[in-house]
């Protein structure tokens, strides 16, 4: 209470402070409704700042990946029970009364049952047993066992498997907790869930980028001819149909036809017979009808002219089904096909096409369209004409597809219970369905390896699920609001890599890998949401309601007239609308009244005369503020309201202020970047400019001042650095662990910084950077560092490692075991060992130490002879763990569990603290990396008469080529910053709404704090003493250390291992291999004309190996040890036989091409 | 070559001196002195600090590496450092810990036992030898706190780590003589720092040509105090000469204003304003006094092996004029 009273006798305080900044503005909101004062009106309002707490409000509610969580959320409470709805029944083939029914679905608590106890899980011990975390999923089921059929039977919560459960959905224990209960289930609250835990790791489901189904998109082919096609997909099957236009007549493309057919007889197939109607359907536009003649003439050249014909027509050309040798089958195929794979989506009641015809008639004429006017062919890049899948709708297909696998196995396996003698037998048919582990093992077999494979729709993907990157806090974030492209990333076009107007808001423009998925992997912006599927038929009878004229009801002449528009729901045609614009306001309204969904997008396209209502999941879309002739509706009171806790994000949607615009029905708005910038026109204002960026290139201060490419460097290295990851980070197993010792938070801050917790889990530290030349140490991006800084703590790290041991079980009853170890004997390596034999925690660790005193018996086949317990010790052999490190390390923690083999498992954490050293790679957020060229004594770096000496020397070339402007203000600010004691901002475009301190006012803190206005300090040599020619640059920057360290690549080797095949030397770093002498090298070498070096570096130092040469025959012989002398095998003799050396790669190529019946002969030669 | 002496007699003024605070003129030399000065302050002058650690229990959340690094971050009072042997020159033992010559040993012993967390800080350090001991801020900070009235933490001291419910801390240190160079926490100086003393010329002839508004709008130029004018006379003053940064600002400004020459500063080449701040680990008088100690000593260690052949070869001609001087 008295936390209370004191807050609310600091708001009024806010209250004054906001009138007072607002007082230049004759006091708001009464005066609106007053006379509209033209020049209030265009006068910059002040609410953009105001404006900005709607976002933090907007990620309360919302989390970072609400995405995944919505779509998993719909998959468990809705789409499950449509897919159970869709499946509900088990009938046996033989005795159809027998039959289990399902009547609800659910999925339980997560838990897992041990040994008929069912015990409660949560994440986090999930992590550390290496176990699935999930949860039963439950029905309801009705069956008749007996061959009574009155005999009906109810079992509620029918256990059918276990869904595994993403973190923070509504099944999930962490649902609705707050931090303290967070904390004691042992989770980070700034965690952000929407990933899965399988056998221990995190899983996230990529989102996945598509081309929107059952849409008709115009496009060309590589020959240059028009096609339109249309993905349809239905719950039962996917099919893609293509009109294309060749040789001026249109064709029909469809699987099932080996060769494309003529789009007229597919016409007069569906019972368009005739021409006229076409034409009509079309429009009647002579340019069209002009259009339409070679494909009307090639029809009647086939002699097509009836339905009947039509269907014949296509029966011969439809491939032959292999499996059904049915004639009558054959004979309605044609049929089957224009009803169910032509235009699938499109729905046939009693045989009734004209829905179909409609629907196709549409397709002709905008192909027609595009072929008088290019303008109206589709962009496939759009993000409009694209749809993301979430987690949620990836996993329903999987489970789907299990669930009908599952009923199939039980069905056969009842049938053939059934079939046998003892069928009047009582049997509870339930026994069949329990434990099945047809979905279990399915969804976590394929969550784990990330292959998806639904057979139903002939469905292989690789790679659909990644393990969660630990590597920092931001690679976790980033990594949930990854988008990955379907096609294949080795194709070299630029048209899917370029950045798509569309994408204003929706994807970041920032965020993109390098290299091959340069521009193909996205990353979903900060305010993006992605939709999930709605109810259909109430949104269609309203559209209905409100003066859709059913297509049903019109002629194909009417469907056309030109003021009128069609209007189009989720790919289907339903009628067309006189008035379009009048219906979409109406819509519009009724969506912001909340009649329905706030996702509906509604979308007049005066280009195709149609009006585009979705409803359908996985459009992307974001809030924007709903403006009414340029004003905004969010007036100050309701930011007060918010600012007080009286209204939330929802209650702006829910009084219609804000709505969800999606990418097609952003086009039918002019969206204001700030109020001020409103017209008349303007329906639309941004809530945040910063929001188009994503949670990676949030962090970066004043992006808007650097070049391009720099952020989105620095947006793949932010996902490098190290720092914490997590609240509970020293409770976790992971098996590689970046730590940074000292993690600050960055002096310059942006507001995504603050929303997405980035101040709270940092990943690098403010740095004082003086930006001048230093010792010659530090060029090509080389930093030089004050060896007091590192001293003090500057970029220490720590590494942990996890090792796991495992005690074998074997078949033969036998064991490992793990012994006492014998640390008197100082050469046994065993001194950091506990008496149980394993490490323990807090030794100091040496390479080569024994960390688990194990011996593995030595007979693990056959059955042993007597108790397996009591094997004598001869029996076993050591097989006792040893350490491989760098030297320095602490065994941290040893943690033992059982794995799923019921196997004692011991793993240790292996701690190294590390301090930066030469070659450590760091990095300032503005893709600036730089290694550490040199460390030098603090004594010896410049200082200046304030006593600063700086942390880090930076080369001022970085600056010139790489123009990061945003890094040179960033330590302005953070200068500033450090000499009032405030945290400056620097978001993205926030200078305008006061979201970035401007660099004036910066400059006017410096100076009022003693410094330079431009940052530059008067410097002294710590060298000489004498100061330095030059002002220099100097203030405190964020550097970011990156995972990339010396001591982890630092390789050389004398004598090692080689590969068994070729006997040169291994490959790599952890298998102790060689460094190659590369083509390049050599060549230098052979330019320099070291031929001896050559020889030694390619041969005697690689793979020398001697051979025995037949001068008669030019094979290879052998060196027969008896007689002491070569023998060639072919001549069989050894009476030419000259001994040489040649690479053994050399002789492996001679004997393996004589395998292929070639034979290369050596001509030698005296040297 | 001989007549000439290269001698100076530099002069020292203390302008202001506490006892972690020392600011005062050296006068009557060069950089190469003052820098050197600077330079032992920092790198060379011995201080006791903890290097070793052993930890008997460590419950805490931090790891005994990052304990061990904050432990030996911590200053201890370094005043018999000059008089004690470095570890490594040590003769009477075997760097065990217990030697009363070179080193110090110390305990800590921490559990927390209530629900609050509790701060193991250096107050707690307990010392084998009380002249050695976690420089103590608490007077200071007690000031501090009177002036500011934010009541801060009671126990004074740095904080190492904290403590819940239940934790505890155990471990035995030692601390030895060290120098700056080989790591910073034997470093006694927080801060070192010099200026040349700038030397203010107003052409008040020029500056009297200037109205009120332009006086006041170039004194403003300056981001430090420098300048003023005064009530009375409405003259420009040099109020605070030292508060000059060299950052050519008045000048410019001066420039800008169609005024060159209307003020010139230099920076006087033998005279240096120093100010020194130390950790606490010796008075900031004292940090001086062994700095100029140990500047001697290295001065005399050339000087000694003036004799031999190979300090001829080293430093050449160096060393001729050395022995010449």
């Amino acid at each position: 209470m008295v936390l209370n009273q004191e807050e609310l006798q600091q708001l009024p305080d806010d209250n004054s402070q906001n009138s007072a900044m607002g007082n230049q503005l004759p006091n708001c909101p009464i005066n609106y409704s007053g006379i509209m004062n033209k020049q209030l009106l265009t006068a910059p309002i002040k609410s953009a700042t105001d404006k900005f707490q709607l976002l933090p409000e907007f990620l309360k509610i919302r989390g970072l990946v609400k995405q995944h969580l919505d779509s998993y959320n719909y998959f468990i409470e809705t789409e499950m029970q449509k897919i159970l709805d869709a499946n509900n029944i088990i009938r046996m083939t033989k005795f159809p009364h027998i039959y289990i029914r399902f009547l609800k679905i659910r999925v339980g608590k997560p838990s897992v049952s041990v040994d008929t106890a069912v015990e409660n899980i949560t994440p986090q011990t999930c992590r550390l047993t290496d176990q699935t975390y999930a949860a039963p999923i439950n029905v309801d089921i009705e069956y008749v066992t007996s061959h009574d059929a009155a005999d009906k039977r109810r079992k509620n919560n029918f256990c059918i498997g276990r869904m595994p459960i993403m973190l923070r959905s509504h099944s999930c224990v962490l649902h609705g907790k707050d931090e303290a209960e967070l904390a004691r289930l042992g989770e980070c609250p700034l965690d952000p869930g929407g990933y899965f835990v399988i056998k221990g790791t995190e899983k996230v489901i990529l989102i996945q980028e598509q081309l929107s189904k059952n849409r008709i998109i115009l496009d060309t082919d590589k020959k240059g001819n028009i096609n339109a096609s249309v993905t349809a997909s239905t719950d039962k099957i996917k099919t893609k149909t293509v009109i294309v236009m060749e040789n001026e007549k249109m064709w029909v493309q469809l699987n099932v036809f080996p060769k494309k057919v003529p789009l007229m007889v597919v016409m007069k197939g569906m019972g368009m017979e005739s021409d006229q109607e076409v034409i009509q359907m079309i429009g009647r536009d002579p340019r069209y009808s002009l259009l339409l003649m070679p494909s009307i003439e090639e029809c009647s050249k086939n002699g097509v002219y009836t339905q009947q014909q039509a269907l014949e027509y296509l029966d011969s050309k439809a491939k032959s089904s292999t499996y059904s040798n049915n004639p009558s089958e054959k004979e309605g195929r044609a049929f089957r096909i224009l009803t169910d794979v032509f235009l699938a989506h499109v729905p046939v009641h009693q045989n009734n096409f004209r829905a179909k015809c409609i629907y196709t008639a549409v397709m002709m004429r905008r192909m027609m369209d595009a072929i008088l006017n290019k303008d109206a062919m589709d962009d496939k890049d759009y993000v409009g004409n694209k749809r993301l899948e979430l987690s949620g709708q990836i996993i329903s297909l999987l489970f789907e597809d299990l669930f009908k696998t599952m009923i199939l196995e039980v069905r056969t396996h009842i049938d053939k219970l059934l079939e046998k003698a003892d069928k009047a037998k009582h049997f509870d048919i339930t026994n069949c369905l329990q434990g099945k582990p047809t979905i279990t093992n399915g969804l976590e077999r394929t969550l784990s390896t990330g292959n998806f494979d639904i057979k139903r729709f002939k469905m292989k993907r690789k790679g659909m699920t990644q393990v969660l990157q630990r590597l920092s806090f931001i690679s976790a974030l980033g990594q949930m609001t990854r988008v990955s492209p379907q096609f294949e990333k080795s194709r070299k076009v630029s048209g899917p890599r370029a950045l798509q107007p569309s994408q204003w808001g929706m994807l970041c423009p920032c965020d993109t890998p390098e290299g091959e998925a340069c521009g193909l992997v996205k990353n979903l912006a900060l305010m993006t949401h992605v939709t999930t599927d709605e109810k259909e038929s109430p949104l269609i009878s309203l559209c209905y309601s409100l003066g859709v004229e059913d297509m049903e009801q019109l002629s194909g002449e009417e469907l056309h007239t030109p003021d009128s528009f069609l209007v189009i729901f989720n790919g289907l045609i339903l009628g067309k609308h006189r008035r379009p614009q009048h219906f979409a306001t109406a819509m519009r309204k009724l969506r912001r009244a909340g009649k329905m969904g706030e996702f509906v997008s509604i979308y007049v396209n005066e280009k195709q005369h149609c009006v585009y209502i979705a409803s359908d999941g996985g459009r992307v879309c974001r809030p924007l503020v709903i403006a009414d002739k340029g004003i905004s509706r969010v007036k100050d009171d309701h930011m007060e309201e918010l600012k007080d806790g009286m209204r939330t994000f929802d209650d702006f949607l829910r009084d219609g202020l804000i709505e969800y615009l999606d990418v097609n029905e952003e086009n039918n708005a002019l969206i204001a970047l700030y109020e001020g910038d409103a017209t008349p026109d303007t329906t639309h204002i941004e809530i945040e400019p910063f929001t188009i960026l994503g949670v990676c290139a949030g962090l970066i201060p004043y992006p808007h001042h650097n070049q391009s490419p720099r952020n989105t460097y620095q947006c793949a290295m932010g996902k490098q650095a190290m720092g914490n990851i997590a609240y509970n980070q020293l409770c976790r197993m992971d098996t590689l662990l970046y730590l940074l010792v000292y993690p600050q938070r960055p002096l310059l801050t942006t507001k995504s910084i603050e929303l997405v917790g980035y101040d709270k889990l940092g990943a690098g530290q403010n740095a004082t950077v003086a930006v001048m030349s230093y010792s010659g140490y530090d060029i090509e991006d080389a930093i030089v560092m004050n060896k007091s800084s590192l001293d003090r703590g500057f970029g220490r790290c720590i590494v942990m490692k996890k090792y796991t041991v495992i005690c074998q079980k074997y078949a033969n009853g036998t064991s490992d075991r793990i012994l006492r170890p014998n640390r008197a004997d100082s050469s046994s390596r065993q001194q950091i060992l506990d008496d149980d034999g394993l490490a323990a925690p807090g030794e100091i660790i040496k390479p080569n130490d024994i960390y688990v005193n194990r011996q593995s018996p030595i007979d693990t086949r056959s059955n042993i002879i007597g108790s397996a317990a009591n094997l004598p010790d001869s029996k076993y052999r050591s097989s006792a763990q040893s350490f491989k490190g760098h030297g320095g390390e602490v065994v941290d923690r040893v943690v033992l569990c059982s794995d799923k083999n019921n196997n004692m498992c011991i793993k240790y954490i292996i701690r190294h603290n590390r301090r930066p050293e030469l070659g450590d790679k760091f990095s300032s957020r503005h893709g600036q990396k730089g290694v550490c060229g040199t460390i030098v004594q603090q004594e010896d770096f410049p200082f200046s008469e304030k006593g600063i000496c700086p942390d880090l020397i930076m080369n001022p070339h970085g600056f010139p080529s790489r123009m990061t402007v945003g890094k040179m203000i960033e330590l302005l600010g953070g200068k500033a910053g450090v000499s009032c004691g405030k945290f400056h901002y620097g978001s993205a475009f926030g200078e305008r709404s006061g979201h970035a301190d401007k660099v004036e006012t910066i400059s006017a803190t410096l100076v009022k704090h003693g410094f330079n206005y431009s940052g530059k300090d008067f410097i002294y040599s710590g060298i000489t003493g004498c100061p330095l020619q030059a002002y220099i640059f100097m203030g405190p920057i964020y550097y970011q250390k990156l995972k990339h360290m010396v001591l982890d690549k630092m390789h050389a080797r004398g004598n090692g291992p080689r590969v068994m095949l070729t006997r040169q030397p291994t490959e790599g770093k952890a298998r102790n291999g060689g460094l190659r002498v590369g083509e390049m090298e050599r060549d230098c070498l052979i330019a320099y004309g070291a031929s001896m070096l050559i020889y030694e570096r390619l041969m005697l130092s690689s793979d020398p190996f001697e051979v025995q040469v037949c001068r008669e025959c030019g094979l290879l012989g052998y060196y027969n040890h008896k007689l002491k002398t070569g023998i060639c095998s072919s001549c069989k003799n050894g009476d030419k036989i000259s001994t040489m050396k040649l690479p053994y790669a050399c002789k492996l190529l001679i004997q393996e091409l004589q395998s292929m019946n070639i034979v290369p002969r050596l001509k030698l030669a005296e040297a | 070559m001989e007549g000439q002496s290269y001698a100076r007699m530099p002069r020292v003024k203390i302008r202001e001196l506490r006892d972690d605070y020392a600011r005062f003129e050296l006068r009557d030399t060069d950089a190469s002195i003052a820098n050197a000065l600077r330079r032992v302050m920092i790198a060379e002058v011995p201080t006791i600090a903890i290097d070793l650690v052993e930890i008997e229990v460590n419950s805490s959340v931090l790891n005994d590496e990052f304990i061990a690094h904050r432990l030996g971050l911590i200053p201890l009072t370094s005043d018999r450092a000059m008089s004690m042997r470095f570890s490594r020159d040590c003769d009477a033992c075997d760097g065990d810990g217990q030697c009363e010559f070179c080193s110090v040993e110390f305990h800590l012993m921490a559990v927390c036992r209530n629900d609050e967390t509790q701060d193991v800080t250096s107050s707690d350090l307990i010392s084998s030898d009380h002249t050695v001991v976690p420089v103590d801020y608490s007077e200071s900070a007690a000031s501090i706190d009177a002036s500011d009235g934010i009541s801060g933490n009671k126990k004074g001291g740095i904080t190492i780590v904290k403590l819940r419910k239940g934790q505890e801390v155990k471990l035995r240190a030692i601390a030895r003589k060290g120098i700056g160079k080989d790591h910073a926490k034997w470093s006694p100086a927080a801060t070192v720092t010099f200026m040349y003393e700038p030397e203010i010329h107003i052409n008040e002839d020029l500056m009297e040509s200037l109205t009120l508004e332009e006086k006041k709008e170039w004194v403003e130029s300056s981001p430090t105090p420098v300048f003023e004018i005064d009530q009375v006379t409405q003259q420009v003053m040099v109020v605070d000469a030292e508060a000059y940064t060299y950052d050519d600002e008045v000048i410019k400004k001066a420039e800008a204003m169609g005024k060159p020459g209307l003020v010139e500063i230099n920076a006087k080449q033998d005279s240096f304003i120093f100010t020194v701040e130390t950790t606490g680990a010796i008075k900031a008088s004292q940090l001086l006094l062994n700095a100029i100690e140990i500047l001697k000593q290295k001065l005399d260690a050339v000087r000694l092996s003036e004799d031999t052949v190979e300090a001829d070869d080293q430093f050449g001609e160096l060393g001729a004029h050395m022995r010449g001087g």
